[in-house]
């Protein structure tokens, strides 16, 4: 058994509306696995129908090597989308009651909340009411609240929106420590980059349907090479360049994809003439633009 | 432990924390504290209302004022005997001639007090009691007669001088403490155009005309006020007056005052009831107490089903809209939320109403033993039969929770309170039901309206509870159990499946029908709504 989830052809239908087509999908045990997509593409709907909070049309969905997640709540972790607290339970409260309904006794639990919101630089908040917390800690709060009682599997839906990035940095520390204790981890989010930095696999989807999924350099592997530019200046004037497939340009860097046979050195040249340059990397697409290309259909032939 | 009783330990808990459960628990005490006593206060502020006499007859007024004295008199005595015993120095506040009658009437006692009112006036007054005959004046003691016959001038030039401010410090119960009569001198019609003026300067309550022979005729006799709402002078005066008019009457026509009172009484019914070995047996109060404990069970659960709503509705809304259900639900199943939520409240429900019933009972055990008596009330009747006792527990319980998930279900796909409020308008309309037909209910417990309520089951755990004193047949009891354990299966059954859908939507609150599809659809399906 070396899946934490397998799910087979899974479909959920919403009306006339597929919410998840013919999905199959298996999440190795011990990894770190980000479900990629644009809004409204299902990712949320996934996620619901592996903690059975949906269940699915058509297809199974086995976790933890149980077909029935009902009954192996207690070693999973959820951190949903819409994230909330009890606004009148004391910090110390709220960690240790989701310890218990996850089957923890009242001792455990305690002691184990007190040690997290210390660990997490909360110990001052212990005994202070959720509703006094700032939206980053409340956050916080809650993460401490999914994996308050070791869960083998953390799901968790969007984690880094709204965190400032002190903040991503930590939830980012959590997130690699429950990987290096050897639980799986998987986290949904629509930031590219997020997931490229720490995502050992990666799973896109879009209106429903699996565009790809793999490790970060199976997914990679395949797509045209791209140039990744940091510089000043104004690149207009290569917009029309006849060599030029693409270009995303955010301003101060852009990811500029060439034609077939054009060779990377001749727009070099004529970027040195027009721009300073402070960097220029040959190498992989980024995610992002793997994204941009499969939502948007633009193919790579 | 299991996973429902956490939740409702939680609820339980953050309940009993609030300001609204403590407001609550204490309120209820408190208005049935003040609904008892300000009434009270508001006659004791009562302004002392000012009434002149035009009496015309010429004997009338002076025999009214002496019979009221008389009656004061009474009072005074009994105040003066309390005093007197008390021995706490509050007798050293009262004047001087009843300090000195205090030892006297301290040797009799407390129903004799108006015998000695009535001997300090009317010498001839034991005579006449005997004349008028079956009056409970108990005789007095022939060396009583004589001590107080000592005083018997002092005390009637006292109280005749006794102003109302003093007469109310003695005790406010006296008619001198309510009533002060002013009088003007001079002619009739320009007395009486006087008292009007003064009517109109609101310095006078109101003033009396007496007729030169009341004995023959009310005609001429007239009360002249602008108050037409505080009838008490009226009827004190008038109350006195017909009575003196009635025994001059009787005296005229030579009527035994015994035969006057045997015309006059009623056929009077004695209320028996048949108990159920077949004998007559005489009723009771705690009889009637029997008939009504029901009542106060019928409002008991309609009180605590409202207040289960309010909080029911609020906590479900509130964690809906505080985004923690989803949380939840990946810990626990939605029956287990809904279980647990309704067994939390409901608890602290109990826990209020509890309190309330413990106040109640501990203030009608409490009182009479504060007053030295204890009445049978019956209460022990009650608890000791077990029909009563096991059907009204079950039925409050059944109720209770058949009641609750219909307001989580409601809750549930309503995003804010207002929304809610307005899906409980028709379970609030249904719950009202049962209160207007109590009455009719308790009347004829085993009538048709009332069996036709029995097997309705919104209604049976109100209208059984209602009837329990009609002793309906047990197989009824049986009946309705069974019909309303069903439904409120029923209720959970569909509560949950709304429940499960309900608390992951968003947007309008679904039309009945949608609801109706709902309860149609496999778990852990979510129906598309279709726009409209």
């Amino acid at each position: 058994m070396n899946e934490a989830i397998v799910i087979e052809n899974v479909t959920k239908r919403f009306g006339d509306v597929v919410a998840v087509n013919d999905l199959s999908l298996r999440v190795p045990k011990g990894c770190i696995y980000g479900f990629l997509g644009p809004n409204g593409a299902g990712k949320t709907t996934t996620i619901r129908m592996i903690m059975s909070i949906f269940y699915p049309d058509e297809g199974t969905i086995t976790v933890l090597g149980n077909p029935d997640a009902e009954r192996i709540k207690d070693r999973l972790g959820y951190l949903p989308e819409e994230k909330g607290l009890y606004k009148k339970m004391k910090l110390g409260e709220i960690v240790a009651y989701f310890g218990r309904l996850k089957g923890m006794d009242k001792q455990t639990s305690k002691s184990r909340a007190e040690n997290l919101l210390k660990q997490y630089n909360l110990g001052e908040w212990i005994d202070k009411k959720c509703e006094a917390l700032s939206k980053g800690m409340s956050q916080k709060v809650q993460i401490l609240g999914t994996i308050v009682h070791d869960p083998e599997l953390v799901i968790l839906d969007e984690p880094f929106s709204g965190l400032d990035p002190v903040n991503v940095e930590i939830m980012r520390e959590v997130i690699l420590q429950m990987k290096r204790e050897g639980r799986t981890v998987i986290f949904s989010t629509h930031i590219m980059e997020q997931a490229e930095q720490i995502c050992d696999f990666i799973f896109l989807i879009n209106k429903g349907v699996k565009v790809l999924d793999g490790t970060l350099a199976q997914v990679k592997a395949g797509h045209q090479r791209g140039i990744l530019l940091d510089y000043d200046g104004d690149l207009a004037f290569l917009k029309s360049n006849h060599g030029i497939q693409r270009i995303n340009d955010s301003g101060k860097q852009a990811e500029i994809f060439l034609n077939e046979g054009v060779d990377p050195q001749q727009i070099l040249a004529r970027l040195v003439n027009n721009v300073v340059i402070r960097r220029f990397d040959l190498r992989e697409p980024s995610l992002h633009e793997i994204f941009i290309r499969a939502v948007g259909g633009i193919s790579d032939e | 432990m299991n996973k429902t009783f956490l939740v409702a330990l939680r609820e339980y808990m953050e309940n009993i924390r609030t300001k609204t459960f403590w407001i609550g628990i204490i309120s209820m005490p408190v208005i049935l504290v003040i609904a008892s006593i300000v009434p009270i206060l508001l006659e004791k502020a009562k302004d002392v209302r000012k009434y002149a006499v035009i009496d015309e007859s010429g004997w009338l007024l002076q025999a009214v004022e002496e019979k009221a004295a008389m009656r004061d008199m009474g009072k005074i005595f009994a105040e003066t005997r309390h005093r007197f015993r008390k021995q706490d120095g509050s007798l050293d506040e009262l004047a001087g001639v009843l300090q000195r009658v205090a030892p006297v009437l301290n040797d009799l006692e407390r129903p004799q007090m108006e015998a000695a009112a009535r001997w300090v006036y009317e010498e001839a007054a034991e005579t006449a009691a005997e004349e008028e005959g079956g009056t409970d004046l108990k005789p007095l003691p022939e060396n009583t007669k004589s001590k107080l016959a000592a005083h018997r001038t002092e005390l009637r030039q006292w109280y005749s001088e006794l102003g109302a401010e003093e007469a109310n410090q003695i005790s406010s119960d006296l008619d001198r403490a309510r009533f002060e009569r002013i009088s003007l001198e001079g002619p009739r019609e320009e007395i009486r155009e006087k008292y009007n003026q003064m009517i109109n300067e609101e310095k006078l309550f109101a003033y009396f005309i007496i007729n030169e022979n009341p004995v023959e005729t009310s005609e001429g006799c007239s009360y002249v006020s602008n108050n037409l709402t505080d009838r008490d002078l009226r009827q004190w005066f008038g109350g006195i007056a017909s009575g003196i008019i009635r025994s001059q009457r009787l005296d005229q026509k030579n009527i035994d005052s015994e035969v006057a009172r045997w015309i006059q009484s009623p056929l009077n019914f004695k209320e028996m009831k048949v108990s159920k070995t077949g004998d007559e047996a005489e009723v009771e109060t705690k009889d009637k107490i029997y008939q009504m404990a029901p009542v106060a069970f019928v409002y008991l659960l309609f009180l605590s089903i409202m207040i289960v709503v309010s909080m029911l509705l609020n906590n479900t809304v509130e964690e809906k809209s505080n985004r923690i259900i989803e949380v939840l639900l990946s810990s626990i199943s939605p029956i287990q939320l809904m279980a647990g939520k309704i067994l939390g409240i409901g608890a602290m429900s109990l826990t209020m109403v509890g309190t309330w019933v413990i106040f109640f009972v501990g203030i009608i055990l409490g009182l009479p033993l504060m007053f030295g008596a204890m009445p049978d009330l019956g209460l022990g009747q009650i608890a000791s039969d077990p029909v009563f006792l096991v059907s009204f527990v079950l039925y409050f319980l059944l109720g209770y929770l058949f009641y609750s998930a219909i307001i989580v279900a409601i809750g549930s796909v309503c995003n804010s309170l207002k929304e809610a409020q307005n899906m409980m308008t028709p379970v609030t309309l249904i719950l009202i039901v049962p209160i207007i037909t109590m009455m009719t209910v308790a009347k004829d417990p085993n009538g048709l309206i009332a069996k036709i309520l029995t097997y309705i089951p919104p209604f049976t755990p109100f209208v059984m509870m209602n009837r329990a004193a009609g002793h309906p047949h047990i197989l009824e009891y049986i009946l309705s159990t069974i019909l309303l354990g069903v439904s409120t299966w029923a209720a959970f059954w569909a509560a949950a499946k709304v429940f499960r859908i309900g608390v992951l939507m968003t947007g309008k609150p679904p039309r009945p029908k949608e609801i109706l599809r709902w309860l149609r659809t496999s778990p852990g399906s979510i129906p598309v709504r279709k726009e409209s």
